[in-house]
């Protein structure tokens, strides 16, 4: 931890940027913090109730936060894998940025939860979760982790559905997708969801009813999951900012195991590599066409 | 949209016999917007036409459906009809009746009921549509020609003959591509390079045609009409304004024994070297792989090791030290003509789907050859003066096995395609080989005899008949070295026999393929390519001289396997295709093309990645003081064909395609 603060005061001190973007505590755990003056740097922390990704804070459409001019984030692997994705996709340049990477052995599911991580507070997401430390980082701070173990585990309970028969299959999305209340709160929380105007926003035409209602909630919720078919970087966001407690973390992962066995494409935080979603590919299988 | 008219075409029996037209029509009358509903044995006749035009005057249409078939077929005809009534012709749409509807199904009653719905579909589509109107893009009346083989060159001189100006790209340090190699040319047996050097000369004479022999294209930009090519012009270690080929260079160079590429390894060349002695421009180059200068410096050596080119040409052409130099060139038209290479047979292949013929000692038996060497050695100008000898110990074979099919359809060694020019290649070797050697027996073995063409089943008769070709149907299994002799080892399938043949020398008649580095061209042209690397054209039947990419063109065996005749005559046809488009000093285009909404546009540019033309750039926006408000994608008109693409890929849905747009799709698919 002090590692991460001296860092952090020489980086204020030396005028490399102007804010530090990461974490504090707080009587709920961690919470994100933003600290400007190198005194306060001894706020900053990072364990395993860090479970932010704050990759969100750093879309160019926050004008707030690009107001407080160059910046330094602290990322965990998989955020670093965020950031990738808006430098990709043209939202930030890498340049702008000094990245300072976290090694990171799993986190817990709410910044309030537990002060010991174990098997079973662990995120579900970070079982399996095979990347310690982020590549794309300018400094690497913590010691080093070992690979997290958990009892949850999202590829039994996704085969599980799927040997459900299409009817059960549909009641149960229903049943779970009747709970969404469109807060869109999985949209703001999300890092990837940049847009200007969100699909979900258009009215010429209406692709989305913006009701609460199953047909607007379906075509909410599988268009989101399309949207991010090998773009979401699996932070876990959307799900713990979801106050229905829909799992949408079970449609995004199975939506990148599709992506996974279609194009052997697995996101990364290499922002040159470039996505399925934005390729053209004359060899691209198309037997749907037939 | 409020006054629609619909018009529903029997197309005499076609729809008619399926579908209850009349009901269609009705139907649709009710719909709300729809003022005047007809149906009409033959919409796209005369009186058809008049039908339409009438109700659009009398009836004050702003917008018209045609019920009728595929829009392929007759938009263009009913768009035109509706123009010369007044109408934006892009408020007319068809609606498929007849491909869509009445050839797929037998139910009257359901045929009906579809018909209806295509129809409706198609009514409410149309409400959302906006007049448009036809982009005009001026055009760069001058043409780029990429290879300088017999296509190539027939191109050039066509175009240029023409009326328009042509600069021709050769990689190679003379123009006349495989045609210069060949000994006689079928089905007349006439020589080559007397037929193909004097369109040589005529290239580099034409006042409208600048060669650029020895060059490579760099990159290419921009679209139809306006295309900017950056040409990489290699360094010959020869100033071209100043040699006038006298020679001299090339007789003092005391590296004499490098092989020859013209002569397929089969004779030798200096370091400083023209080709052959007709090339065509007539300025050597210097192999800098095999001088001995240029290695000494690439090892570091201070001192100068040879120099005797320079010291004995009288016009200080030799220039040591010239480097790679770029010129960009404005274009309006591209025509490809890269032509092809011989399927090297060796165990080692630079493809995965290619396996190579290891059983047939390729390369390590020096008198198993491929039909180019073959030409070098019937050739007068080859390096046996015309004699057809062994490589070996240059003995005149008296029996010579030709193999068909090497390579060519043979789906488990990578190609299955056929080579279309071995059959008749290979009988005419056969003829050159009795015409030279009498007492010589020539054995040709052959899958199937494909002598399709004018003249050309009659030339294989006469191989065997006139110059006693021995033809045996089936394949070798095993070639191998038996002393003196090669031991061919077969199957003669006619009569069921195992045959073992002792040849002095064996001929492989190895497949065509396109030339190395064809997908790197293919991809800065954005011209797709098929996995073995030929160019796709447009249409296979009806544009097989376009390709999907505007203004550029194929010409040869950059496309598939091609004889001189057709690259010839495929090669006139792209000189049409390119004058066509340089009759006009305006390129008109369909409006239909992509169109960025710029206030919602995130600038991801997925669509820039997706995009198949290159139609999509940057823009960057800024307020009145210049400042930087955000950097969004726009569609270049000239480039963009109107795919759709982007507009799929857009995840914030702030790409519309004009004529398809959201508006237009959603009401279209609710009204099913």
């Amino acid at each position: 931890m002090q590692e991460l603060r001296d860092l952090a005061k020489k980086l204020l001190l030396d005028k490399q940027v102007n804010a530090i973007l990461g974490y504090e505590w707080d009587r709920r755990g961690a919470r994100p913090a933003f600290i400007t003056e190198a005194g306060d740097c001894d706020r900053l922390v990072f364990d395993h109730r860090c479970v932010q990704n704050l990759a969100a804070y750093l879309s160019p459409r926050r004008a707030n936060i690009a107001q407080l001019g160059r910046l330094a984030v602290v990322i965990k692997a998989c955020d670093a894998r965020a950031v990738a994705g808006l430098i990709r996709e043209n939202q930030l340049k890498r340049e702008d940025l000094v990245l300072i990477g976290v090694r990171c052995g799993g986190v817990v599911v709410n910044p309030s939860d537990s002060e010991q991580l174990n098997a079973e507070n662990i995120a579900p997401r970070c079982v399996g979760c095979e990347q310690r430390e982020p590549t794309l980082a300018d400094h690497l701070v913590g010691e080093t982790q070992s690979a997290p173990v958990g009892k949850a585990n999202r590829d039994l309970r996704l085969s599980e559905i799927e040997k459900l028969n299409p009817e059960e299959r549909l009641s149960l999305w229903t049943s779970l997708l009747s709970q969404c209340t469109r807060c869109y709160a999985c949209r703001q929380v999300c890092p990837m969801c940049f847009c200007e105007r969100c699909i979900a926003d258009k009215t010429q035409p209406a692709w989305i009813e913006s009701s609460p209602h199953s047909r607007g909630n379906f075509s909410w919720h599988l268009t989101r999951a399309l949207h991010l078919a090998g773009r979401c970087v699996d932070c876990g966001e959307c799900e713990r900012a979801c106050p229905a407690g829909i799992p949408l973390g079970l449609l995004n992962h199975k939506v990148a195991r599709i992506v996974a066995s279609r194009y052997g494409y697995a996101v990364s935080d290499d922002p040159s590599r470039e996505t399925p979603i934005g390729s053209y590919r004359l060899d691209d299988e198309q037997e749907f066409i037939a | 949209m409020s006054r629609i008219g619909v018009f529903i075409c029997h197309c005499g029996e076609n729809i008619g016999r399926t579908v209850d037209c009349a009901r269609v029509a009705q139907s649709l009358g009710d719909l709300p917007g729809v003022v005047h509903s007809v149906d009409y044995k033959y919409m796209c006749s005369d009186p058809g036409q008049v039908l339409i035009k009438q109700a659009i005057q009398e009836k004050n249409l702003d917008g018209i459906v045609v019920g009728a078939c595929s829009p392929h077929m007759h938009e263009k005809t009913f768009r035109k009809a509706a123009a010369s009534a007044g109408l934006n012709p892009f408020l007319c749409e068809m609606a498929n009746l007849r491909e869509h509807c009445s050839w797929i199904h037998e139910d009257r009653e359901l045929a009906t009921e579809k018909a209806i719905a295509l129809g409706r579909f198609i009514v409410e589509k149309i409400k959302y549509n906006r007049p448009l109107s036809t982009i005009y893009i001026p055009v760069e009346r001058r043409a780029l020609v990429i290879g300088g083989g017999i296509a190539g060159i027939q191109a050039a001189l066509d175009i240029a003959d023409g009326g328009r100006d042509v600069i021709l790209v050769e990689k190679e340090s003379s123009i006349g591509g495989h045609m210069s190699q060949l000994s006689e040319t079928f089905p007349t047996l006439d020589c080559s390079q007397c037929i193909l050097t004097p369109r040589m000369v005529e290239v580099a004479q034409h006042p409208r045609i600048k060669l650029l022999a020895y060059s490579e294209v760099e990159s290419v930009d921009g679209y139809i009409g306006n295309f900017q090519v950056k040409i990489r012009r290699k360094a010959r270690s020869v100033d071209e304004t100043k040699c006038n080929g006298c020679g001299e260079c090339q007789k003092n160079c005391p590296n004499k024994k490098i092989p020859s590429e013209f002569d397929q390894g089969l004779g030798t060349r200096t370091a400083i070297y023209v080709p052959f002695p007709q090339a065509v421009p007539n300025i050597p180059v210097i192999d800098r792989a095999s001088c001995a200068l240029f290695r000494g410096r690439a090892k570091g050596v201070k001192k100068v090791v040879c120099g005797k080119c320079a010291e004995v040409c009288g016009r200080n052409a030799v220039d040591f030290d010239q480097q790679d130099s770029f010129v960009t060139e404005k274009v309006g038209a591209i025509v490809v003509a890269t032509g092809y290479q011989l399927y090297s047979i060796g165990k080692s292949q630079e493809l995965d789907i290619l396996r190579g013929y290891g059983e047939y000692g390729y390369g390590t038996i020096p008198d198993v050859i491929d039909g180019l060497q073959f030409e070098r050695l019937a050739s007068a100008s080859g390096p046996t003066g015309g004699k057809i000898l062994r490589p070996s110990d240059g003995k005149e074979p008296k029996k010579i096995v030709f193999l068909q099919c090497i390579g060519s359809r043979d789906p488990a060694k990578g190609i299955e395609y056929c080579s279309k020019i071995c059959c008749m290649y290979v009988a005419k070797h056969t003829m050159l080989y009795h015409h030279k050697v009498h007492d010589g027996k020539a054995v040709v073995f052959y899958m199937d005899i494909r002598a399709g063409g004018k003249g050309y089943d009659e030339f294989v008769r006469r191989a065997i008949e006139e110059s006693h070709a021995l033809y045996l149907r089936g394949r070798v299994s095993r070639l191998s070295r038996d002393g003196d002799v090669i031991r061919v080892q077969g199957f003669d399938t006619l009569s069921g026999e195992p045959v073992v043949i002792n040849a002095d020398m064996v001929v492989l008649a190895t497949a065509m393929r396109p030339q190395p580095g064809i997908a790197a061209l293919a991809q800065k042209l954005s011209v797709s390519y098929d996995q073995h690397g030929f160019l796709n054209e447009a249409h296979p039947k009806l544009r097989p001289v376009e390709t999907n990419t505007a203004g550029v063109f194929l010409a040869g065996a950059c496309q598939s396997p091609r004889d001189i005749p057709d690259s010839v005559a495929m090669a006139s046809a792209t000189a049409s295709k390119v004058l066509g488009l340089f009759s006009k000093e305006l390129l008109e285009r369909e409006p239909l093309i992509a169109r960025v909404d710029r206030m919602t546009c995130t600038g991801c540019f997925h669509c820039e990645r997706v995009c198949p033309y290159g139609a999509v750039e940057r823009k960057t926006l800024t307020d009145s003081k210049g400042r930087i408000i955000k950097v969004i994608a726009e569609v270049n008109q000239g480039v963009c064909q109107g795919c759709g693409t982007c507009q799929a890929t857009c995840p914030s849905k702030s790409v519309e395609l004009d004529g398809f747009t959201d508006e237009q799709i959603y009401a279209a698919v609710n009204a099913i």
